[in-house]
């Protein structure tokens, strides 16, 4: 990849600084980012600001937006919380060693269609936390995008959280034809579903249906995942047709659902 | 730009542009054992460890090698000619463009996972791609100088 | 199994035997070693500026803002380049490819094509380079589809002046790049008489090869002035002549280098990179390099042939076959690069699997499109053929309501047989009769059963709810070169110190032929492998060799080196025997020394090799042999493959589970290698099967240009794979070997399609078998019924 010019600043305000007064892309894993053939201007390079973190912060799991995939999946902290879900949800990403570079950070803000992460976050309830501090819905955000521009500066996540990922690919390593990550809150339920090819959303009718039991019945999980079908729009690629996602959509949800309810 | 990188234990002063990958970096200061497969870090023939920890060259940024350590295969021979003794005892050796990378992965799990199953080793390894062998002779082989130190 | 010792076969000390590959620690240990592990610090880069459109003519270029750029060497167009047609395959002389390309010209036929070149003191400053260059495209409209190109009113090859090189039924003006006809018997009338019949399509799928090292050369003028180029090729004499041609320059300056090469699997077996650095060099005098990215080698070097192989079988109740009939289409792309071969393989190497057919007919088009060139790829055709061929016989056997396995035992070939087909259909040319000397497809079926816990009565279960495994089989024959036409040969010269050097032509791209070339030539000279120092291959300093193609290397190329080693033995036993005054016959040459029967004198082979070197006056002489093989025959190596799946019928996902290969290769020179070689061959194979396509938008654009779009299978993705050697021996074969190279590929295609079939009802004729796939099949089964 070509930067014209080259910065590593060492505090989150000199990097939001550049960012706003001049045309200043940040550079997280840059895994994604060198593929671009387009030169950057000015690489803000956000490796020297203590972000790559996972802390527990009483109520809530923080995780800095510079931390790696192979932070996530080796994270004792997340396993506890989680169990196997990072694992199983970030292991098919293509190696150990890119998964070692690529960064939590990058991936929300690049909110990549094909993203396992992000359908992962999203159903775990996550929070982004973009400096200088404005707190948005994850989900939201995945969907909506924020102003440009924004710097993430970490994910918050909830506590007790059960979540359970699925997801459907040619090869074991290649992207997704479909995800779907499904989580019990504790009080509700929440879906979500990427790779449609498009970025991740949520189901809204089909977790208001699940509504506040801990135990759906079968016939409640099946209609739950046959209503996040319907509600949720699915494209084609060259991976698989516009047909075929719908047809494993409610397959993936059901069994997401059926791993957490037990 | 000049970055000093310490490779293979030894300090070197390199010029980059910001831009540059790492696997550029080492193949123009003639580190050739490390090779280049693809354009978007897919197959794991570029694979060095940074401080011990096994990326893909061609998807870092030499500039942030900067002050940390980078090992290639010839970083660990002594330990890549034990593991190529194995391998090539079962014939896993065949083109060899992916080997240097595959060896190198091969030695940073064997530092990191305790008794792997064979699944958690397909599973570390899955991101080294080998298009000559079919994997099972690696795996026979890998298997073989595990054992060998328990031995 | 093939640590037995082997029945009517001589017993061997170094063939035979698992020796480690004589490069394998050099090579892991990173030690520059190809291509572009070695390239000249002053070389020129050189970038292709690539067409983006499926079909255009070049109206302009205009290179004045990319000349301005400081470090710019030079900006090569069509109009630099000699019109003369060529073909970019490694293939004999004169080759079965029509004569339908320029290095550059000025229509485009694809998106890649190449359309300029740049040469710049670094990369960076050639891409930049080849950014600005100005070309205006007159596009035209392109045919993508192949199963309308001929006859097209649009013409993918109107200029004049290309040419086939003898007959091949290419018709340009019908988008015909070759075309082949065949017939023995009466098929009509076999399979009207038929009570049994199947007709069958499939479809399969342009694959890619993708070696691990993409192609890469350099080049350089030599003290002399001559064109040297340091290249990852298959075939440097192929490459020398074509470029001969196409540079028109004489043969004799030019040299080719072939170091180590990064895989192969038929993808340099042609000049795709070579042409542009010569020129680059001849222009400006100066080292030129060019290493191709990964999307190029998707871009702009080749495919396996797309192919639409419609199959007929005629049988008798009891399930005697009586009638094949094989049409086949076949998607040449852009240029017709081994277009008439590979295509005529589709039936020549499958079709004598079942030789006792009454009748058997042959033949079809290879047609040109707006698409990547496809060319030679490990299978070469006989995949396509045989995916065709073994699912229409499962459908025989379903509709018999027999074995699967059974049927192809009862209709096979054995042992001491021969087929019409191996007479008449040859290699772009007629075929040589042959009989087999050597089939163990009956031990390979019956072992493969075993491997795989095969069970009629059960080819299908169920693990879980809506979760099956199910079985499924497929057998296989390759050749082993090209009769009569694939050469190689060998040199050995004994050095100072009783060691012997062996010069090879034949190319090892990573197979580990080098190895074998050696354990070959120490088993024939009674020396350890450490005392044969192999080279390969280099145009100026070793044998000819046609190169590492069409399964020849252990069998051709291994024929020449036991020659060659044969005649040095003999050769230093009677240079012995003169030196001593007695008769030949006197003297036994054992464990690396001489001696006379009466054992009055003796002499090592290390003392020997001083004194004719130092010692021996005017008697001192270079003791050397040369030594060349071509082949009367091609002796099928065979394979049974069985496959057991899992197939989630929710998902439509598919997975291996286990895969057993059973072959017979002959004696396998390196039991190591040659299981490897099946093994690796295997995983394309279910790469094929399952995953791997090629695939465009409707414009024309490759949309699988990289790793990320194209996948090929990790470790993760298969359970396991099992490979075995039965014991075989070829009497015409060195050390009683055949091949060992291509059959891997061919089974999985087939056998994981019967699988399928046997798991769900339904018979899937489109390659890859992905998810999307397989479930819309089953949804339309169960919609049908
Ligand atoms: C070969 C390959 C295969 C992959 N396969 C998968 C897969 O199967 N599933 C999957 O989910 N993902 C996959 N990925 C994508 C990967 O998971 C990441 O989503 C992607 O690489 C982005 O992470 P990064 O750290 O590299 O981001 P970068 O490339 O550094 O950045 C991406 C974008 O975000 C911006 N950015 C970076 N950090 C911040 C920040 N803190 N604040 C604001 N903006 C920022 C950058 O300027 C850039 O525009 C794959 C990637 C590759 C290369
Ligand atoms: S070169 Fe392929 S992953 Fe780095
Ligand atoms: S040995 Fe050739 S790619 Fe692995």
């Amino acid at each position: 990849m070509e930067i014209k010019e080259y910065v590593r600043p060492s505090s989150l305000e000199e990097a939001y600084q550049l960012m706003r007064t001049r045309h200043a892309t940040p550079l997280g894993g840059c895994v994604w980012l060198r593929m671009n053939a387009k030169p950057v201007a000015l690489g803000v390079d956000l490796a020297s600001l203590d972000l790559d973190y996972i802390r527990d912060t009483g109520d809530m799991i923080e995780i800095g937006a510079m931390t790696t995939y192979r932070s996530l999946e080796t994270s004792n902290l997340l396993a506890k919380q989680y169990g196997k879900l990072f694992p199983e949800a970030l292991s098919h990403i293509v190696g150990v060693q890119l998964r070692a570079t690529i960064s939590v950070g990058g991936t929300v803000a690049g909110r990549y269609g094909f993203s396992d992460l992000n359908t992962t976050l999203s159903a775990l309830g996550a929070k982004v936390v973009l400096y200088p501090g404005t707190i948005t819905d994850l989900a939201t955000f995945i969907a909506e995008g924020a102003e440009s521009p924004f710097l993430v500066e970490k994910i918050l996540l909830p506590k007790g959280v059960r979540g359970a990922y699925q997801q459907i690919r040619i090869t074991r390593n290649d992207f997704p034809i479909l995800n779907v990550a499904v989580a019990w809150t504790g009080s509700a339920w929440r879906v979500a579903v990427g790779s449609r090819p498009a970025a991740t959303r949520l189901c809204h009718a089909a977790m208001q249906m699940l509504g506040s039991d801990p135990c759906p019945s079968d016939q409640t999980i099946e209609a739950a995942s046959m209503q996040a079908a319907e509600e949720t729009s699915v494209g084609s690629d060259i991976r698989a047709s516009h047909d075929y996602r719908k047809a494993v959509l409610p397959v993936l949800i059901r069994r997401a659902l059926l791993e957490v309810r037990g | 730009m000049i970055v000093t990188i310490t490779i293979n234990g030894k300090k070197e002063s390199l010029q980059i542009e910001p831009g540059d990958m790492l696997v550029d970096t080492l193949r123009n200061a003639g580190h050739v054992e490390v090779k280049k497969g693809c354009d978007t870090g897919n197959c794991g023939v570029c694979t060095v460890l940074l401080d011990g920890k096994p990326i893909r060259s061609c998807s870092f940024l030499a500039v942030r090698a900067e002050g940390h350590e980078i090992t290639t295969i010839q970083g660990v021979a002594e330990e890549a000619r034990r593991f190529a003794d194995f391998l090539n005892r079962e014939g896993a050796d065949q083109c060899g463009f992916c080997a240097p990378g595959f060896a190198l992965t091969v030695i940073a799990m064997k530092r990191e996972l305790k008794n792997p199953t064979e699944e958690e080793i397909r599973h570390y390894l899955a991101g080294n791609l080998c298009r000559c062998t079919g994997y099972e002779s690696q795996h026979r082989a890998i298997r073989n100088y595990l054992e060998a130190d328990h031995a | 199994m093939h640590e037995a010792p082997m029945r009517n076969a001589p017993t061997f000390s170094v063939v035979a035997h698992p020796h480690k590959k004589v490069d394998g620690e050099g090579l892991m240990l990173g030690r520059p070693a190809y291509t572009d592990d070695l390239v000249p610090s002053n070389a020129l880069h050189v970038k292709l500026v690539r067409s983006p459109h499926a079909f255009a003519r070049i109206k302009s270029i205009d290179a004045t803002e990319a000349l301005k750029l400081p470090g710019v060497a030079c900006v090569l167009t069509w109009k630099d380049c000699p019109r003369i047609p060529i073909t970019r395959a490694g293939q004999g002389n004169p080759e079965p490819s029509p004569h339908d390309r320029f290095i550059l010209d000025e229509y485009v036929r694809y998106v890649g094509d190449e359309a300029a070149v740049v040469a710049a003191e670094d990369e960076a400053t050639a891409e930049k380079a080849a950014s600005l260059l100005k070309i205006e495209y007159e596009v035209l409209e392109p045919i993508l589809d192949f199963e309308h190109a001929k006859d097209n009113p649009i013409i993918i090859h109107p200029e004049e002046g290309i040419h086939e090189m003898f007959p091949i039924g290419f018709e340009p003006k019908r988008n015909i790049a070759a075309a082949y006809h065949m017939e023995v018997g009466d098929v009509e009338q076999e399979l009207a008489a038929s009570p049994v019949r199947v007709d069958t399509v499939v479809y399969t799928q342009a694959q890619n090869h993708v070696a691990m090292e993409p192609h890469a050369a350099f080049s350089y003028l030599d003290v002399q002035g001559r064109l040297t180029i340091v290249t990852s090729t298959q075939n440097p004499w192929h490459t020398r002549r074509l470029l001969g041609l196409a540079l028109q320059m004489p043969l004799r300056s030019i040299r080719i280098v072939k170091p180590r090469v990064g895989g192969g699997f038929g993808a340099k077996q042609h000049i795709h990179v070579e042409p542009y650095v010569a020129l680059v060099t001849l222009k400006t005098g100066r080292p030129a390099r060019i290493a191709l990215t990964r999307r190029e080698v998707f871009e702009s070097t080749f495919t396996r042939h797309q192919m639409r192989v419609n199959i007929r079988l005629g049988a008798d109740p009891d399930g005697t076959l009586r009638a094949i009939d094989m049409q086949v289409l076949s998607n040449t792309g852009a240029y017709g690069e081994h277009a008439l071969t590979t295509f005529m393989v589709a039936g020549s190497k499958t079709l004598p699997l079942y030789n006792k057919v009454k009748a058997v007919r042959f033949g079809g088009d290879v047609v040109y499109t707006n698409k990547v060139s496809a060319g030679a790829f490990r299978g070469y055709g006989a995949i396509q053929g045989l995916t065709g061929l073994e699912s229409a016989i499962d459908e025989l056997a379903h509709k018999l309501g027999v074995s699967p396995v059974e049927l192809r035992r009862k209709n096979m070939i054995h042992e001491g047989e021969t087929s019409e087909v191996f007479r008449i259909m040859g290699e772009g040319t007629e075929g040589v009769a042959m009989n087999i000397e050597s089939c163990k497809l009956e031990e390979c079926i019956r072992r493969g059963k075993e491997l795989i816990g095969w069970n009629d009565e059960r080819l299908v279960w169920e693990v879980a709810p809506g979760r099956v495994h199910a079985l499924g089989m497929a057998i296989a024959m390759q050749g082993s070169g090209i009769p009569m036409i694939d050469m190689g040969s060998a040199r050995i010269e004994l050095q100072d110190g009783g060691f012997f050097k062996l010069h090879v032509g034949a190319t090892d791209i990573g197979t580990g032929s080098d190895t074998i070339l050696a354990q070959i030539a120490a088993e024939e000279l009674g020396v350890d492998m450490e005392d044969i120092i192999i080279h390969s291959s280099d145009t100026d300093h070793t044998p000819f060799d046609v190169g590492a193609y069409a399964s020849s290397t252990t069998y051709v190329s291994g024929s020449a080196v036991l020659k060659a080693a044969a005649s040095m033995r003999r050769k230093l036993i009677d240079t012995v025997a003169m030196l001593w005054n007695v008769s030949p016959e006197d003297v036994i040459y054992e464990d690396k020394a001489f001696r006379t029967v009466d054992g009055s004198r003796h002499l090592t082979l290390h003392d020997f090799s001083y004194d004719t070197l130092y010692h021996n006056g005017v008697r001192m002489q270079t003791i050397e042999v040369t030594e060349s093989f071509s082949g009367e025959k091609s002796p099928p190596p065979y394979l049974a493959g069985f496959v057991e799946i899992e197939l989630d019928k929710e998902t439509g996902k598919v997975d291996v589970v286990k895969y057993v290969g059973v072959a017979d290769v002959g004696t396998p020179i390196n039991p190591n290698l040659a299981k490897i070689q099946i093994e690796g061959g295997l995983l394309q194979g279910i790469g094929m099967a399952l995953y791997e396509d090629v695939r465009y938008s409707d414009k024309g654009h490759l949309l699988s240009h990289n790793l990320m779009t194209y996948a090929i299978p990790s470790r993760e993705d298969v359970g396991s794979i099992v490979v075995e050697l039965v014991d075989s021996y070829e009497p015409s074969g060195p050390c009683g070997a055949k091949s060992a190279g291509e059959i891997g590929i061919d089974t999985p295609p087939a056998a994981i399609a019967n699988a399928i079939r046997n798991a769900t009802g339904v018979r899937l004729t489109h390659l890859p078998f992905t998810p999307d796939k397989v479930l819309a099949a089953i949804k339309a089964a169960e919609g049908a019924a």
